[in-house]
């Protein structure tokens, strides 16, 4: 929390000058009864025009110079809340993109966004209505209630009583509400969240012609959600007309008694109507402080998960002394590397050991689940390793800025993930500065640059979000050509070849020789593994064998069953 | 009722001050205090019954404005199931989403607070005039004078805002998208290194929208703005004036009280109508993109006589089968094939071949364009979709997993199987082994995304749900292509149980993994080029035995790189 508070400072001056006019505002409002008083008690019952002109023109001048505060009021309030967000924005996203994928498997993406969209846009909008009329309504209140008391005591003395148990009562009922909406936002969230998954699975739905279970799935939980929501708004919206009644009755008592000490002298007409219409005033501002509650409990919680993610401590980072040289080879050696996942204690990666020579390829197999994925993620550093070492040039990766590193590899993932762009743009993605000739190699080797030239505007063709309008094989060449367009020193492929057929694969295989790194592949398919020069076998986290193709036939017992189940057992022989 | 109610809140709120006026004139004034007692009492019965009014109006229109959402939402989401699936094919699911949630949820505050405020609005501000007319119309006009002041002002600030406001939803969309763009896409920004600058272009975004959303922001703070000055204003003028007016006798105190408050009661609807008049059109525009949603075409319903069947032989013909995904060129074209019940059929051919949309076309998920589909003699359009599809099981290339246990999402398959039935089919899919691993067993949670177990993991899963649902045909769209040959061959061999006396229809990139098939047909660009067994295939020395010897040769000469791969 206190760190979000930080993020006021640098406006403390626009803020205080909103505070200030703000002030101007409220002073005028209060005076407004209180002027009047003057006009029926010097002006109309004494019978003098003169006074009531003054004071009708006091009152003018004082509507316009308030008008005038808080005309300025805005443009201080706006900025000071565009910039405290845009603040919070800039340094969030910066903390984010610091993240290690350890930080990053602590909230989920979706709630990361919202933190950053919608938390971001509460707070900004609450400093907005704090610095205009949050803190003006409890001020109203209690301004209203010590007006009244300068106005006539005995009179006041009405308003002294009921307001503080209206307030406790307020207070009450806010609270018992906010359980309520938690809940109906719980509600919604399992609405929405059933809503989503058929959504995304309504082709399996309609597969398995289950859409009358999942109606009745979702009818239970959109009833829950409806009798919660009218459950809350009754509450809240209960307390309007007993608040209202309440004040209405110190008028009447007002009255009342009023009318009395008139007649005995002790009080005049216009303190009267002056104190009656404080009443009114002191009403509206009660009636927003249930709004005034809502927005700032919201705004606290908002606060509270953005504070999270800029309490998180990103746990990758550049030590102080580090070499940067930039020109690498892509020799790469792992020396008895274990592994698992910060946030679980199953090793994932067991004692792993083995060197891989610049320019070489090397296919990585093994069973689903037994590591590989997590293997290659400790090249780039996306995790830290938990014992061992990973060395490229024999260098141990924790020591080499991690830019450094990153910009000498090319990492195509298992899922093509595409940006929001051209097809042109997707591929510069991996290097800003490549040419139009660089991009068109690319594409070449990745084997794309057909299907590029056939779309409408080939290379500028724009792509929607994730590429929507690509076949999957399609977006995992165009990952490639993103990978390769920066000519890494080191090239990871995530079974990035799943969605290809034979032919397109083989050719795209052939044209990475073309290429002098390191390369690295996940694959299934032992026909891409034997044109590598060596094979990793790994199996539930331990290196299983390692060697040549031909190494492994002869040595290995998994391995050639691996080979028998794809090949027969005639061609094994 | 609720209208009822309104009208009478309206007139009850005019009624209070007025009293009030009364009393200060007839009574306090004059010094009089016998009926005054009477009076008040009155006002009194006159505030209880206001208050009363208000909440019973908002009681009955919270239950009728939720109802309502509750209906929109049921018929949206049964809406979503009789769609075609094209329907999703061609969108987002995040738009839709959009749609769903704060769409609707715009729809419920408007129903929820804005029609009762604009109906008690007008008849406010019509009910205020009235009184104010009849008590003085010298001061009425007087007071009156403001309006034309908030008019002009009012149009000039929302002239302004709704295009800055526009401006500013423009910035503040384009700024959410490229957000959720950077975080799902973490890996790829990670390991290209590319943190500086995707921070670059997100700081220039984020500055255009606080560009926008500073004049938008500074514009709209000038609206309550305005009704304040001007509601200070009348108040002066008021005062003012009507003072003026009192000492010619013309009027009375206790009406410069009752105007003081009538000029508070008719800014606020004013207010009220401008502030509200912004949320009814976004609700409107909200609840119009519902309804286009709820106007779109229904899955074809089923044809009048189409017949239920409850149980399949699995013999499947097509005759002259063309299909296009409403493009100009055909994905699949004169299709002719024919299988006979229990048998195994692979379709090969490269990427984008429209092998998927034979299958689409199977499972009715579209409709040919020309020729005709026939499922144990019976053309597959006169069999009702749903009974049809539940003879079916599926292994898809993305397996899709709900959030539930595991349990749940095997049983998704048969609905009613119990738990040994369940535990059996995993078994049989050789997903047990890692299910027994995982911390809770079959009663582990698997979140949105089914994350924490990995992709060939949820293809055991959907393969034990299919095994589960024991249908007369299955269909495998490269279901083992994410599993590695290890795992595939322990599963072969319960695929194999599986297919037996089951039509089978496999779309496979592996040639393995179809050797088996009493048919396989070779597609490309839409057209089955050849059939026949894998055999007869090899002799014909066509596409597909070169496809096949172009691995085992790969096999041979794989230690010398060729340049061509082949």
């Amino acid at each position: 929390m206190k760190t979000i508070f930080t993020f006021l400072k640098p406006y403390k001056l626009p803020m205080a000058a909103a505070l200030s006019l703000m002030l101007i505002e409220l002073a005028v409002e209060l005076a407004q009864p209180l002027l009047m008083a003057k006009i029926i008690d010097d002006g109309i019952m004494e019978r003098d025009m003169h006074v009531i002109i003054i004071w009708g023109a006091v009152m003018m001048a004082a509507s316009i110079l308030a008008f005038a505060a808080g005309i300025t009021n805005s443009f201080l309030a706006a900025h000071s809340s565009q910039n405290f967000g845009f603040d919070i924005r800039k340094h969030l996203f910066e903390k984010v993109q610091s993240f290690s994928f350890a930080n990053f498997n602590t909230f989920s993406n979706a709630s990361l966004i919202t933190r950053m969209t919608n938390d971001v846009n509460q707070l900004q909008n609450t400093l907005f209505m704090s610095l205009r009329i949050a803190i003006r309504a409890p001020l109203l209140v209690i301004g209203g209630i010590v007006m009244a008391f300068l106005v006539n005591v005995k009179l006041a003395l009405i308003f002294a009583i009921i307001v503080p148990p209206l307030i406790i009562f307020l207070v009450w009922a806010m609270k018992k509400a906010a359980g309520l909406f938690g809940n109906v936002q719980k509600r919604l969230d399992k609405v929405n969240g059933v809503m989503r998954e058929n959504l995304t699975g309504m082709r399996l739905i309609k597969a398995f012609a289950r859409g009358e279970h999942e109606e009745n799935r979702f009818e239970e939980s959109n009833q829950n959600l409806m009798a919660g929501t009218v459950k809350a708004l009754r509450l809240t919206e209960t307390t309007i007309p007993i608040l209202l009644f309440v004040m209405n009755l110190g008028v009447i008592v007002v009255l009342w008694y009023g009318a009395a000490e008139i007649n005995t002298g002790g009080i005049q007409v216009g303190e009267l109507v002056a104190i009656v219409n404080y009443a009114a005033r002191i009403t509206t501002a009660f009636s927003m402080f249930s709004f005034i509650i809502m927005v700032f409990s919201r705004a606290g919680a908002s606060a509270r998960r953005i504070s999270e993610v800029f309490e998180e401590d990103v746990d990758l980072k550049d030590s102080g002394d580090m070499i940067s040289n930039k020109g690498m080879n892509g020799q790469i050696e792992f020396r008895s590397v274990s592994f698992h996942y910060p946030e679980s204690t199953i090793p994932v990666l067991k004692d792993i050991s083995f060197k891989v020579n610049s320019g070489q390829t090397v296919a990585l197999m093994g069973a689903t689940g037994s590591g590989k994925t997590s293997l290659f993620q400790l090249i780039p550093r996306l995790y830290d390793v938990t014992a061992g070492e990973v060395l490229v040039d024999g260098q141990d990766v924790r020591d080499i800025p991690l830019e450094t590193l990153r910009m000498q590899l090319g990492y195509v993932p298992q899922e093509a993930l595409l940006f929001t762009g051209s097809v042109k743009s997707n591929i510069v993605w991996g290097k800003e500065n490549a040419t139009d000739e660089d991009v068109k190699t690319a594409a070449e080797n990745a084997q794309i640059h057909e299907t590029i030239e056939k779309l409408p505007e080939k290379y500028h063709t724009l792509l929607g979000q994730r590429g929507v309008n690509l076949s999957g094989g399609q977006k995992q060449r165009l990952s490639i050509a993103r990978a390769l367009v920066r000519r890494p020193k080191i090239l990871l492929l995530d079974d990035s070849t799943s969605a290809l057929d034979l032919k397109t694969e083989r050719k795209l295989l052939a044209a990475l020789k073309g290429y002098t790194c390191t390369t690295f592949i996940i694959t299934q398919k032992i026909s891409t593994a034997m044109k590598t020069d060596k094979i990793l076998l790994i199996d539930d986290g331990s290196l299983l064998a390692e060697g040549s193709p031909q190494e492994l036939m002869k040595n290995s017992d998994l391995y050639r069953d691996i080979y028998q189940s794809q090949f027969g057992k005639e061609s094994a022989n | 009722m609720v209208l009822l109610m309104v009208a009478a809140s309206s007139a009850l709120g005019l009624l209070g001050p007025y009293m009030i006026g009364m009393a200060i004139d007839d009574y306090i004034v004059e010094g009089k205090s016998n009926g005054l007692f009477t009076l008040l009492a009155g006002l009194t019965a006159v505030y209880l019954l206001h208050s009363l009014a208000l909440w019973l109006q908002n009681f009955w229109m919270i239950g009728i404005a939720q109802s309502t959402i509750y209906r929109m939402r049921s018929l949206l989401f049964q809406h979503f199931h009789s769609l075609p699936i094209h329907f999703f094919d061609k969108r987002q699911h995040g738009e839709l989403m959009s749609r769903v949630t704060n769409d609707i949820e715009n729809v419920s505050t408007t129903l929820n607070s804005s029609i009762i405020q604009i109906i008690s609005s007008v008849l406010t501000l019509i009910g205020t005039i009235a009184v104010m007319l009849w008590l003085s119309p010298l001061l009425t006009l007087v007071t009156l004078t403001i309006v034309p002041l908030m008019f002009f002002g009012m149009k000039w600030i929302t002239g302004r805002t709704g295009r800055l406001y526009k401006e500013q939803q423009l910035n503040l969309g384009e700024l959410n998208g490229y957000i959720e763009e950077t975080i799902s896409g973490q890996r790829i920004i990670k390991t290209f290194s590319q943190e500086h600058r995707v921070v670059g272009e997100f700081l220039q975004k984020s500055e255009r929208l606080k560009q926008a959303g500073y004049w938008a922001q500074t514009y709209a703070g000038f609206i309550p703005k305005l009704m304040t000055v001007l509601n200070n204003l009348s108040f002066a003028i008021v005062a003012a004036v009507g003072g003026i007016l009192a000492l010619n006798g013309s009027i009375s105190i206790g009406i410069i009280v009752v105007f003081t408050e009538y000029s508070r009661q008719f800014t606020r609807p004013l207010n009220d109508l401008s502030n509200q008049f912004n949320t009814l059109l976004s609700a409107v525009a909200g609840a119009n993109r519902v309804f286009a949603i709820l106007d779109e075409e229904e899955e074809s319903s089923d044809e009048k006589g189409a017949k239920s069947v409850s149980l399949l032989k699995g013999e499947v013909e097509f005759k002259k089968v063309t299909f296009s995904y409403g493009q100009e060129t055909d994905v699949v074209s004169g299709l002719n094939f024919r299988v006979a019940p229990g048998e195994t059929v692979a379709l090969v051919g490269p990427t984008g071949a429209g092998k998927t949309t034979i299958i689409n076309l199977l499972s009715r998920f579209y409709e040919p364009d020309d020729g005709t589909i026939l499922m144990d003699g019976y053309e597959l359009s006169r069999i009702k979709r749903n009974s049809l599809r539940k003879q079916m099981a599926f292994v898809l290339q993305d397996s899709y997993l709900f959030q539930g246990t595991i349990r749940e999402n095997i049983r998704y398959g048969r609905l009613d199987a119990d738990n040994e039935e369940v535990e059996e089919a995993a078994k049989l899919a050789n997903a047990d082994s890692f299910i027994m691993r995982l911390p809770q067993g079959y009663d582990t949670l698997l979140d949105q995304e089914g994350s924490g177990i990995s992709q060939g993991q949820r293809q055991l899963l959907s393969i034990a749900r299919a095994i589960l649902t024991d249908p007369s045909i299955l269909i495998l769209d490269e279901a083992t292509s994410s599993i590695d040959t290890i795992t595939e061959l322990k599963i072969q061999e319960a695929l194999q149980r599986l297919m037996k006396g089951r039509t089978s229809f496999i779309i496979a990139h592996r040639l393995n993994t179809i050797q088996q098939a009493d048919q396989i047909l070779v597609i490309e660009e839409g057209k089955i080029i050849e059939k026949g067994s894998h055999k007869e295939l090899l002799n014909q020395k066509g596409f597909y035995s070169e496809l096949f010897n172009s691995q085992l040769k790969g096999n041979a000469n794989s230690f010398v790189p060729s340049p061509e791969g082949s």
